[in-house]
């Protein structure tokens, strides 16, 4: 017998605890050469950061940026990191949904693992390739004349942005084990990514919207999460915001992480 | 379980989806170094069968174990216990063969050191030295196939799920697939082989279970359930169309009888042997059929499948081959 232990018992929750925490560093491990692979994910999941970091800074930047009295690129840079994070989000969403429907899923269903590994190896490797893409992101933005306010600001902003999107990726997942084709996935996270993404203080302060926005806009995961991390770039970190931001993320772990597995274990 | 060499054992296993009946009522049971073929059309409830009993989906009614372990009640030590391979399952196509082999031993919690030496010997076992590190998107099915039940066997699992091992692969490939099958029937293991092949099932199977619509039809032994239909076969070729026309009006009343006009074959059941024989191959010959060839045989399965499920093989043989 190969197994760790006997087969006629059923495992202890220690037991169980182990196999979640090897099974997840073996997904990891699994996702990250995935990700090595496909170069071409990385240039996607910081496309969007990309372009809107170009075209809202000199398209919209001198309208904004005058009408606001402020300098555009100084308070874009912020909000273009927590979009990528969501940008990343998505790619968690697509993948296993890709995942999913190509049935290698199916066999770790039938396998002796735990089941939560192969959505953690999955969100914990778009993780990382998250926390490159806002490297890449942020080192354009110099490029562009954004200025941090220190070195420490900076990593704490990408960090920040990294946990954030790592919840988003557990919304993304529990989407895809509930859709389950991809290009349906596609189709739906325009309902979500684009109204987080457009009613937030990401391009825009709150107080340029309607009223009836304003309370949402303030309030809701991106916009907490952006003004967080232009907090910490500037130098000027704000708890009140770091809270929220911290807040929701936990949040949603804490509904998606079991809602996510439950879904991806009942699916046929 | 009263019977220890039973690995795989299912009692009126039942599941619907929604309207649909999947599987109705499926009783079955393999014993260790038997292989129990799973026969039926597509859409006949095959896979819906390997899911129940590989813990993928659940158990609407009836009960079924494997290795004394009930799969609805304690599915993780189900899990540690079988292999499956085929339609319901895949290997993950960004990564090599061996790392797809180490990805599943240590699924399956293999000891480090014996990790290497496992998958060397699969990869060994299944001839893969070649592709084995390329990525399995740049496959042929035939490679993929290996792959795919190589990986079911890293863990010696006790009970052996392969879901249309070879549908889909051309003849070598099929072979060895065969091959691999009997090996380890032979070395113990249980296997549940579902298939569309009458051939296979025939080939490989100790026992066979037809299933049409969910149901079984019936279940036996390949020389009980040729047993079952009885009749020898009478098979008449002939050269061209025209004798076949001839062929078709002389024989039209005789029940039972197939014309086949991609083959320009006719088969005739025979009720009493040799007599019966000459006297239709006299009245073909009196009509002026030319016949290239005839042969009086056993019936095959094609046959059994005929009389059981009162339709000919066609969704059988739209996909074949």
């Amino acid at each position: 017998m190969i197994t760790t232990a006997p087969a006629h018992l059923a495992p202890s929750a220690r037991d169980r605890i182990r196999w979640a925490a090897q099974d997840t560093l073996t997904m990891l491990w699994r996702d990250m050469i995935r990700t090595a692979r496909q170069p071409e994910l990385l240039v996607f999941s910081v496309v969007m950061g990309v372009f809107f970091l170009v075209l809202f800074n000199y398209v919209f930047g001198g309208a904004i940026g005058s009408g606001a009295g402020v300098d555009y690129l100084q308070f874009l840079v912020p909000g273009v990191f927590v979009i990528t994070a969501l940008q990343g989000a998505q790619q968690t969403s697509m993948g296993f949904a890709t995942d999913l429907s190509e049935g290698v899923t199916d066999r770790f269903r039938s396998l002796p693992m735990s089941q939560v590994a192969v959505i953690a190896g999955r969100t914990i490797a778009d993780a990382a390739r998250n926390l490159v893409g806002l490297v890449l992101v942020a080192l354009l933005a110099l490029v562009m004349g954004y200025r941090f306010d220190s070195a420490q600001g900076a990593i704490a902003a990408i960090l920040l942005t990294t946990a954030v999107g790592f919840g988003f990726s557990w919304l993304g997942a529990a989407i895809a084990a509930k859709v389950r084709q991809p290009d349906m996935v596609g189709m739906l996270s325009m309902f979500w990514l684009f109204p987080l993404m457009l009613a937030s203080t990401a391009f825009t302060p709150a107080d340029s919207m309607p009223g009836w926005l304003q309370p949402f806009a303030t309030y809701q995961p991106i916009s907490v999460a952006a003004d967080a991390v232009r907090g910490l770039c500037e130098g000027t970190p704000a708890s009140t915001d770091i809270i929220l931001a911290a807040g929701w993320t936990i949040g949603l772990l804490v509904v998606f992480v079991p809602l996510s597995v439950r879904l991806y274990r009942n699916g046929a | 379980m009263s019977d220890s060499n039973a690995m795989i054992v299912t009692n009126g296993l039942t599941k619907h989806f929604g309207d649909v009946v999947a599987a109705e009522d499926v009783t079955l049971s393999a014993r260790r170094g038997e292989v129990l073929g799973l026969l039926g059309p597509n859409g006949a409830g095959k896979t819906t069968v390997v899911k129940m009993l590989t813990t993928l989906i659940p158990i609407d009614r009836g009960n079924a174990t494997v290795a004394g372990f009930d799969v609805d009640r304690n599915p993780e030590q189900v899990r540690r216990l079988i292999g499956l391979a085929g339609q319901a399952a895949a290997v993950d196509e960004k990564l090599t063969a061996r790392e797809n082999l180490e990805l599943f031993a240590r699924l399956y919690k293999l000891p480090r050191q014996r990790r290497h030496a496992r998958i060397d010997e699969l990869v060994e076992r299944f001839d893969m030295g070649t592709f084995a590190d390329r990525a399995a998107s740049t496959y042929s099915g035939g490679q993929r196939r290996r792959l795919d039940i190589a990986a079911a066997l890293v863990a010696d699992p006790l009970a052996l799920f392969l879901d249309e091992p070879t549908t889909g692969l051309d003849p070598r490939s099929r072979a060895e697939v065969w091959n691999s099958v009997r090996e380890l029937a032979a070395a113990g293991t249980a296997i549940l082989l579902t298939t569309q092949y009458l051939d296979e099932a025939d080939q490989l199977a100790d026992q066979i279970l037809v299933i049409d619509q969910g149901r079984t039809v019936a279940a036996g032994t390949p020389e009980q359930l040729k047993a079952e239909v009885g009749r020898d076969v009478l098979e008449i070729h002939v050269p061209d169309d025209t004798d076949l026309a001839l062929a078709q009006n002389l024989l039209a009343s005789v029940a039972g009888v197939l014309i086949d006009p991609d083959r320009r074959q006719v088969d005739l059941p025979i009720t009493s042997g040799a007599a019966q024989s000459l006297d239709v191959l006299r009245q073909l010959d009196d009509t002026g059929v030319t016949i290239d060839d005839f042969q009086l045989r056993r019936p095959t399965l094609d046959d059994v499948f005929l009389a059981l499920t009162g339709s000919p093989t066609t969704p059988t043989e739209e996909v074949r081959r």
